[in-house]
């Protein structure tokens, strides 16, 4: 007979503001499904008013942990990378934000935490954040979880990619937790940084080969060259678009384009041969 | 639905109808103003901590709006009940899920929520017999929901705890919305919700004054089995006092009957505090929740009444036939 095991939540015992900044936080079920909700929503308005294209999606690892590295230039940078992964891991994927911009009050900080999934990262705090870090370094590790990242720091004002920052590689450093470097590209013209609305502006991600740094040691010099690697790998990405490694919906609209002429060539057909009986009858 | 249903379920001009309610809202008003002047004196005159001083704030606090909470839908209408007992019986059953490790469990979860969602529109349709029937067709919808994910490790424990969590937070408790359909519901609900308040209250006065023998040292060491019968005592006066006015005329107007109802809410209010305190105990936390400041988590508020409801809706019903039979029933469904 097995014993009985209650696990209780790990954010149990945290008021709903705390619960909302903590690396402890857990989905439940109203989140789950307000999250599933939101992430339709998104897909479809990118799909529809962005034309979003995702190239590469066969490099997405089949199981979590694994942690997304993007360039940013916009806000939707963030729903971008997160609707190109499974609904089923819309609990898992937690996007890195800022925390003194999207934890700054309590709604936005709500907003942040229930429907984004995201996880603060206190700007500016030197030693509390490394603390931070390794808080987020954990839950990536026990709890299986889905970072994005933006190692930039914040949005390109001017749309080019700048210098990484090398913090976030200490969640992976010394880790076989793979690596993904992505690119953005029509986001910042989608959606610039003081823009309010949403252009219709085509977006194409691409996703490039997971890499792995279980070798790298995690200090500072293994950090930097983590930062300096990744930031190679979402530059090379940037030449990589092919027309043949199309996102899935695309596809999906080729065979229904397919599907459309097939159907009528044989109607044709059919037809044809229709007439060609009745002219034979006598 | 006819005027006497919605005049039942929305009409808040008859709040004030009945004495014992004018009584009992004005006392429970008295007391929360006066709260503030003696927890001062106490402090001025050296008689509490300043610790002490600022828990007796914060719980004074969170009294004013669990009152308004309480007191506000009984005086708006009974559909207002109906609804605030679902809320709660919601907002318990999530603590409870949120202790235990059950709130992963997402299809049970659902259930239950759509239990509860049912009780509620039982109630709101005044259909006891679908009520009575969801405690069977929800537990039997928990030990389904969640065979098709084909992972018999754990099954006994999720679904145990999805039915003990339905029965005690949705079931149990959902019994104050059926007895909501009462044409005397107001002074009955703010009887039994007084009652079962101030017996905590007893309980822990009384206990602090003569302290004693530990009533169930390992479940909940702070209570003793001279507070335990204080409350007993005092409750029950309570009750019957209360009883005589609100149930003059029936066949629960005699003392006897009375003084069984007082002891069943006080024994039962008893009984449902130390089964959440076992149940804390077990899981190694000291509360269920943070939200109501001074008191824990809504579990830690309520835990006396999740086993009351039921015993006294029955009891009554017992004594002077099903409760609410009086109004139309079937509201939404017809029939």
């Amino acid at each position: 007979m097995n014993d009985w095991r209650y696990l209780s939540a790990r954010d149990l015992g945290l008021q709903t503001k705390e619960r909302h900044c903590s690396p402890l936080r857990e989905s439940d079920l109203t989140s789950n499904v307000l999250r599933l909700g939101w992430l339709m929503t998104v897909r479809t308005i990118l799909k529809c008013w962005n034309r979003l294209e995702i190239c590469g999606l066969e490099n997405l690892p089949a199981q979590p942990p694994f942690v997304i590295v993007a360039n940013h230039s916009s806000h939707l940078d963030t729903v971008v990378l997160a609707s190109a992964l499974s609904a089923r891991w819309r609990d898992q994927v937690s996007p890195l934000a800022a925390g003194d911009y999207f934890f700054a009050t309590p709604p936005l900080a709500g907003f942040s935490a229930v429907i984004l999934n995201a996880l603060p990262v206190w700007r500016n705090r030197r030693g509390g954040q490394r603390h931070e870090l390794g808080d987020l370094r954990g839950r990536l590790i026990n709890q299986q979880a889905i970072y994005i990242v933006f190692p930039e720091g914040s949005r390109s004002r001017d749309g080019q990619l700048h210098e990484f920052k090398s913090g976030f590689a200490t969640l992976v450093a010394g880790t076989a937790i793979p690596v993904l470097p992505c690119r953005l590209s029509g986001s910042f013209a989608a959606m610039p940084p003081e823009a309010r609305a949403v252009r219709p502006r085509k977006i194409v991600l691409q996703i490039g080969a997971p890499m792995t740094f279980e070798t790298v040691a995690n200090h500072a010099a293994g950090w930097r060259r983590i930062a300096a690697v990744a930031r190679e790998e979402v530059i090379a990405l940037s030449a990589c678009e092919s027309p043949a490694r199309k996102f899935h919906t695309r596809r999906r609209s080729d065979k229904l384009l397919l599907t459309v002429r097939f159907t009528r060539l044989w109607l044709r057909r059919r037809l044809r041969g229709l007439a060609g009986l009745g002219g034979a009858l006598p | 639905m006819n005027s006497t249903a919605w005049q039942h379920l929305f009409g808040w001009r008859t709040a004030f109808d009945h004495p014992v309610t004018v009584c009992a809202v004005t006392g429970i008003l008295a007391a929360l103003a006066l709260a503030p002047l003696v927890i001062h004196a106490l402090s001025r005159l050296n008689v509490i901590s300043p610790q002490l001083h600022e828990e007796l704030w914060r719980r004074w606090k969170s009294w004013l709006w669990l009152t308004a909470a309480m007191v506000g839908p009984i005086l708006l209408g009974a559909a207002w009940v109906m609804i605030a007992v679902a809320v709660l019986s919601w907002f318990c059953f999530q603590e409870f899920a949120r202790a235990t490790g059950l709130f992963r469990e997402f299809p049970i979860v659902a259930v239950v929520l759509v239990g509860i969602f049912a009780l509620g529109i039982a109630n709101v349709d005044h259909y006891d017999r679908m009520y009575f029937s969801l405690a069977a067709l929800t537990s039997g919808v928990i030990a389904m929901v969640t065979l098709p994910e084909n992972r018999p490790q754990g099954y006994l424990q999720r679904v145990s705890l999805g039915i003990l969590g339905f029965l005690l937070f949705g079931y149990s408790i959902g019994y104050l919305g059926l007895m909501a359909n009462d044409s005397h519901y107001r002074p009955l609900l703010i009887l039994v919700l007084l009652s079962v308040e101030l017996n905590d209250i007893f309980a822990y006065c009384v206990g602090k004054i003569f302290g004693g023998r530990k009533l169930l040292s390992n479940i909940s060491p702070g209570k003793t089995v001279a507070g335990s019968l204080g409350a007993l005592v005092l409750t029950t006066a309570l009750v019957t006092g209360m009883g005589k006015s609100i149930f003059a005329g029936t066949a629960m107007g005699n003392d006897f009957s009375l003084l069984k109802l007082g002891l069943l809410i006080s024994l039962l209010g008893q009984l449902g505090d130390l089964i959440l305190s076992a149940i804390k105990r077990d899981l190694g936390v000291k509360d269920l929740g943070v939200c109501i400041a001074g008191h824990g988590g809504w579990l830690d508020r309520f835990d006396s009444l999740v086993l009351v409801p039921p015993a006294v809706y029955h009891f009554l019903s017992y004594e002077l036939g099903p409760l609410g039979q009086n109004q139309p029933m079937r509201i939404l469904t017809g029939g």
